[in-house]
C-alpha cells in the first residue's frame, strides 16, 4: 500500500517537473521568436486582464504578468539586477514609483506621445515614470446628518465640531501616507503634525478595516465623515452585496480644499525597468495604456479618473462634478513618505 | 572536543550538515544583514512600537494557544474514544478550518458579525435587536485565529490518541481509574509532547499572521516588520525585528525541548495493539454534552465562515466562475503536491540521518532548518532572491552563462522556498512520533542483520504511517494557502487560488475572493475523503495479514 503512494507521488512529481521544464523552454524560445513585454504589477483589477488581451491582439506582443505588492516587486527587481526579466513596473501610488526611481531600477523614456498626453504634474520630469489613472482622496459624509456647507478642507476635519465623528483607516495604508505627505508639502511639518493630532482626537474609533469599511461604519452610525478614495465609492455603489450599495447610497462626495490648493490626488503609475529586455515593447505598451480608448475602459470599469484629458470619465464620476486638483508634483509624495509615517507614529495614529 | 568529533561523527553527520546548510541558505543570506547593525529608524521603532509589538504578540499567543488547545484536545479526545453518529464525518470536518486562510476567516467574521452582517440580520429578524458584535479587536483576533488554527492541535493529539495501545487503557481501568482520571493522569501527560508540538505550529502561524492582524488594526511583530520595511524604508531594522521574533521562537522552542526532556515517555507501539480498542458508544446526557463541545469548533471554525463565503460566492458567481478558475485550481494542486512530497521526504531524511549520527551538536542544525516557519514570508523571499542572485551572478561572471530564466521561469525556486518555509510543519510531528517509537525496534532489527535503510522502510516508516500522512496533508494545506512567498517567487503566468483570492481581497472585493477560497476548501475536503478511504483500506489490509 505504502509503495503505491510513493509511486503515485512520483508520477505526480514527474508530471510537475515535466511541466516546469516545458515552460522554461517556451520562455527561452519566446525570447528569440515571440515579442513579449514582462509586467511587474501591483494592480489586481479584472479590467487590466482584458486590456492586456486586447494589446496582445492588436500588436502581437505577448503580455506576461507577475502580480504582487509594489514593495516586494521593487525588492525583487533590485535583487535581480541586470538579469531581471521585468520590462515595466506598475504601482497603485506615486510614492513607490519615486522610491523605485531613487533605487535606480527604472530608466528614463523619451516619448512625445507620453509627454503630450500626460499632464506634467502626473509624470516624472525625466520620464522615469508616468501616471496611468488618477484617484482623488475625498471626504464622504452622512447625507442625513452632515450639511456639505459645513465642510471645507482636510485641515478643518480637526475642528471640535467633528469630535468623535471622523472615520479613516490606519496609517499603514499608502493612501493615508500620501495624503499626509501632501499636507507636509503644503502646510509644513509643524502644521502637519498638529493636523494629525487633531485628527486622532476626532477619530470616531481606532482606525481599522479598509476604505469600504469606513463607509459601512457611516451607514451603521459609528461616525459621520470618512476619508476615502473615490473609486472605492464607485465600487460600493456597483457592488453585488446589497449592504454595500446601501452604504454607498448613504453618503455623498465632498471635494475638499476647493478654495485653496485643491483635492489631494494620487495615481496608479508605470515606469520602464532599467534593465528592460524589451524596452521598445514596453514603451509601446505604455503608450497603448494612455490612449483614449483604454483610458475610458479604466475610467468606466474601475471608476478611476483618466490621465488622458481627451478621455471621458464615467457617468458616475461625472455626477460627482468637476473639481480642482492639488497640482503638487507627485514626486513630492514619494520624497516625503517616510517623514509622513514618522509623524503618524509620533501622534499615535494607529 | 576534537576527540569527540572524530569519535562520534560518521557519514550521516556529514549528510545532515550538508542538507541543513543547503536548506538554510536563505536564512544565512538574511543573517549577513544583521552584521550591518540596525537601520536609522531603529530608535524611532523601539521608542514607539517595540513594547506594542511584544505585548500584542504575547497576548495573541497566550489567548490563541489556550483556546485552540481547548478546542483541539477536547475534539480529538471525543473523536478518538467514543462512537457516535456522524463520527466519521465530524473527525474529518474538524481538519477543514485549516483550509480557509485566516485572513479570509477574518473578513468572513466581519461579514457575519459586523455592521449589518448576515448573522446580525438573522438575529434582527428574530427580534433580537443588536447592531453588531465587534470583531476588530484583540479578542476578536484571538477568536478568529483560534477558530482557524486549532486543527493543528487537533491533528497532532488525534494522531497520538489513536495510537495509544490498548494495554494502557486496560491497565488504567484495572487499577480502578475513572474515565476522567484516565484522561487527566494518563492520556493527557502521554499526549503532551504531541499537543505541544501542535501548539508550536499554532504559535508560529499566529506570529506570522499578517492579513488578519492588519485588517483588524492590531500591531504585531509581522505587521511591524512590513511597516518598517515598506513605509519606513528601513530593511535593516525590519530584519532586526525579524531577529527578535526569531529569538522569541527560540524561547518557545527551548521551553518545549525542556518539557520534553523533563517528561520523556516511550510509548511502545505495537502494530497488533494499535487502533483497535473498542470505542465507547455515547449515550444519554453525555451525548448532548459531548455533542455540544464538538459542535463549537465545527460551527465557528468551519460552518459559519463557509456559509458566509457561499453567500458571497453566490453573489459573484456569474463573473467569477469560468474555465480559468479550474486551471488555477489545477496549478495550485500541482505545486502543493510536489512541495508536500519533497518536504515530507526531507523531514524523514533529516530526522533519521540525525538519529543515525552520534554527534550531539547537530541539534543546532535541526533548529536552523525548521526556523523558516517563523520568519515572515517576505523576509525569506528576500533571502532566496539574494542567494539565487549570487548563483546566477556566479554563472554569468565565471562562465558567461545566462541562467536567470531557470530561476524566474520555473517553479523550482518556489518549491525550494516552500521547503525552507514549511519543513517544521512536517518535521516536528514526525520527529515527535519517531522519538516515541524509541530506539529499541530499530536496534533489534539491525542486530538481526537488516541494514538501516531497510529497517527504516520496513519497520519504522510503517509505524509512522499515520503521522506521515497527516504531516503530508498539513503541509499540502499550508502550501496551498501560502501567500507572500508565492507572490514574490512564482514564475510568470503561474497562478494559485490563494494568490487570486488575495488579489481580490486586497482590492477590497472580498465577495469576489470567496469563490477561489471555496475551491481551495473543496480541494482540501476532497483530500480528506481520500485520506479517510485510505485509512480504512489500510486497516482492512492489516487485519487481513493478521
Amino acid at each position: 500500500m505504502f509503495k503505491k503512494y510513493i509511486l503515485l507521488a512520483l508520477v505526480v512529481l514527474t508530471f510537475s517537473c515535466k511541466n516546469d521544464k516545458k515552460t522554461d523552454d517556451v520562455t527561452q524560445e519566446e525570447e528569440i521568436k515571440e515579442q513579449v513585454v514582462n509586467l511587474y504589477t501591483h494592480r489586481h483589477y479584472d479590467t487590466d486582464k482584458m486590456i492586456f488581451a486586447n494589446f496582445e491582439k492588436e500588436t502581437g506582443i505577448k503580455v506576461n504578468v507577475v502580480k504582487a505588492n509594489a514593495d516586494e516587486l521593487i525588492q525583487k527587481m533590485e535583487s535581480e539586477g541586470e538579469q531581471s526579466p521585468a520590462d515595466v513596473l506598475i504601482t497603485v501610488d506615486a510614492g513607490r514609483l519615486v522610491r523605485a526611481k531613487a533605487k535606480g531600477i527604472l530608466q528614463g523614456v523619451n516619448s512625445t506621445t507620453l509627454t503630450t498626453t500626460i499632464p506634467e504634474y502626473l509624470r516624472d520630469a525625466d520620464g522615469y515614470w508616468f501616471g496611468l489613472t488618477k484617484r482623488a482622496r475625498v471626504i464622504v459624509y452622512d447625507k442625513d446628518k452632515v450639511k456639505p456647507e459645513d465642510l471645507t478642507t482636510y485641515e478643518a476635519l480637526t475642528d471640535a465640531k467633528w469630535n468623535k465623528k471622523v472615520l479613516i483607516r490606519s496609517s499603514g495604508n499608502i493612501y493615508n501616507q500620501s495624503l499626509m505627505a501632501s499636507i507636509i508639502a503644503n502646510d509644513g511639518k509643524e502644521k502637519a503634525k498638529e493636523w494629525a493630532e487633531g485628527m486622532v482626537n476626532n477619530f470616531a474609533r481606532t482606525p481599522k478595516g479598509n476604505d469600504r469599511d469606513q463607509v459601512k461604519a457611516i451607514l451603521a452610525g459609528e461616525g459621520e465623515l470618512a476619508v476615502i478614495n473615490t473609486y472605492y465609492l464607485g465600487k460600493l455603489l456597483n457592488s453585488k452585496d446589497a449592504l454595500e450599495v446601501d452604504a454607498g447610497k448613504a453618503v455623498d462626495v465632498f471635494f475638499p480644499n476647493q478654495g485653496d490648493r485643491g483635492t489631494h490626488i494620487n495615481i496608479s503609475g508605470i515606469g520602464v525597468a532599467k534593465y528592460a529586455p524589451n524596452k521598445a515593447n514596453a514603451v509601446k505598451f505604455i503608450e497603448y495604456l494612455v490612449s483614449k480608448e483604454v483610458q475610458e475602459v479604466f475610467a468606466k470599469a474601475n471608476y478611476e479618473y483618466p490621465v488622458n484629458e481627451t478621455a471621458q470619465a464615467s457617468e458616475l464620476l461625472k455626477s460627482w462634478g468637476d473639481f480642482k486638483e492639488d497640482r503638487l508634483p507627485l514626486s513630492k509624495l514619494g520624497e516625503l513618505n517616510k517623514e509622513a509615517v514618522v509623524l503618524f507614529d509620533e501622534v499615535k495614529w494607529q | 572536543m576534537l576527540k569527540h568529533l572524530k569519535r562520534d561523527s560518521n557519514q550521516w553527520s556529514l549528510y545532515t550538515v550538508t542538507i541543513s546548510l543547503f536548506i538554510a541558505i536563505p536564512l544565512l543570506a538574511v543573517v549577513i544583514y544583521l552584521f550591518n547593525g540596525p537601520g536609522d529608524m531603529w530608535s524611532h521603532i523601539s521608542n514607539h512600537f517595540l513594547w506594542d509589538y511584544i505585548s500584542n504578540s504575547i497576548i495573541l499567543l497566550f489567548g490563541t494557544g489556550l483556546l485552540s488547545a481547548l478546542f483541539g484536545v477536547s475534539a480529538a479526545w471525543i473523536v478518538s474514544n467514543y462512537q457516535f453518529r456522524f463520527r466519521n464525518w465530524i473527525q474529518w470536518l474538524l481538519f477543514l478550518p485549516l483550509a480557509i486562510p485566516s485572513y479570509i476567516v477574518a473578513y468572513a467574521y466581519v461579514g457575519l458579525f459586523g455592521n449589518g452582517g448576515s448573522f446580525i440580520q438573522i438575529l434582527n429578524s428574530l427580534g433580537i435587536s443588536i447592531q453588531k458584535i465587534e470583531m476588530m479587536n484583540h479578542l476578536g483576533l484571538i477568536w478568529v485565529l483560534s477558530c482557524s488554527l486549532f486543527p493543528y492541535v487537533y491533528a497532532s493529539s488525534r494522531a497520538v490518541f489513536l495510537s495509544f495501545p490498548k494495554s494502557i487503557k486496560e491497565s488504567a481501568q484495572l487499577l480502578g481509574a475513572s474515565h476522567r482520571r484516565y484522561f487527566f493522569s494518563v492520556a493527557l501527560p502521554l499526549a503532551s509532547p504531541a499537543i505541544i508540538g501542535g501548539l508550536f505550529l499554532v504559535f508560529m502561524e499566529v506570529l506570522n499572521d499578517f492579513g488578519a492582524a492588519k485588517y483588524y488594526g492590531i500591531n504585531t511583530f509581522t505587521t511591524g516588520i512590513f511597516r518598517t520595511w515598506t513605509a519606513l524604508e528601513d530593511l535593516q531594522s525590519a530584519i532586526y525585528l525579524s531577529a527578535l521574533l526569531v529569538l522569541m521562537v527560540f524561547g518557545i522552542n527551548a521551553f518545549i525541548t525542556w518539557r520534553r526532556r523533563k517528561k520523556s515517555y516511550e510509548l511502545k507501539i505495537n502494530q497488533s495493539q494499535r487502533n483497535n480498542f473498542n470505542k465507547k458508544t455515547l449515550k444519554g446526557k453525555k451525548r448532548w454534552l459531548y455533542g455540544f463541545i464538538l459542535s463549537i469548533p465545527v460551527l465557528f471554525g468551519f460552518v459559519l465562515p463557509v456559509v458566509q463565503l457561499v453567500y458571497w460566492a453566490v453573489l459573484t458567481f456569474a463573473e467569477m466562475f469560468n474555465a480559468e478558475l479550474f486551471w488555477i485550481a489545477l496549478q495550485s494542486v500541482g505545486v502543493a503536491l510536489s512541495a508536500a512530497f519533497f518536504i515530507v521526504i526531507t523531514s524523514i531524511v533529516l530526522i533519521y540521518f540525525t538519529k543515525w549520527n552520534h554527534l550531539k551538536g547537530l541539534r543546532f542544525f535541526k533548529k536552523m532548518v525548521t526556523i523558516g516557519y517563523v520568519l515572515p514570508g517576505a523576509i525569506i523571499g528576500i533571502g532566496i532572491i539574494r542567494s539565487s542572485q549570487s548563483v546566477i551572478d556566479f554563472f554569468s561572471d565565471g562562465f558567461g552563462l545566462k541562467i536567470g530564466f531557470l530561476f524566474y521561469g520555473s517553479s523550482f525556486i518556489l518549491v525550494y522556498a516552500y521547503i525552507f518555509r514549511f519543513l517544521a510543519v512536517a518535521f516536528n510531528p514526525i520527529e515527535a512520533n519517531a522519538l516515541k517509537i524509541g530506539k529499541n525496534l530499530g536496534e533489534a532489527s539491525q542486530i538481526l542483520g537488516v541494514n538501516k535503510f531497510k529497517t527504516l522502510l520496513k519497520v519504522e516508516l510503517p509505524l509512522l504511517r499515520n503521522v506521515i500522512i497527516s504531516a503530508f496533508v498539513l503541509v499540502f494545506i499550508d502550501v496551498l494557502k501560502e501567500l507572500p512567498l508565492t507572490l514574490i517567487l512564482k514564475p510568470y503566468n503561474l497562478n494559485t487560488l490563494a494568490v487570486s483570492a488575495y488579489a481580490y481581497a486586497d482590492d477590497e472585493r472580498v465577495a469576489e475572493a470567496a469563490l477561489p477560497a471555496l475551491v481551495l476548501i473543496f480541494i482540501i475536503a476532497l483530500l480528506m475523503v481520500f485520506l479517510n478511504y485510505a485509512e480504512k483500506t489500510f486497516l482492512k489490509a492489516t487485519a487481513k495479514t493478521k
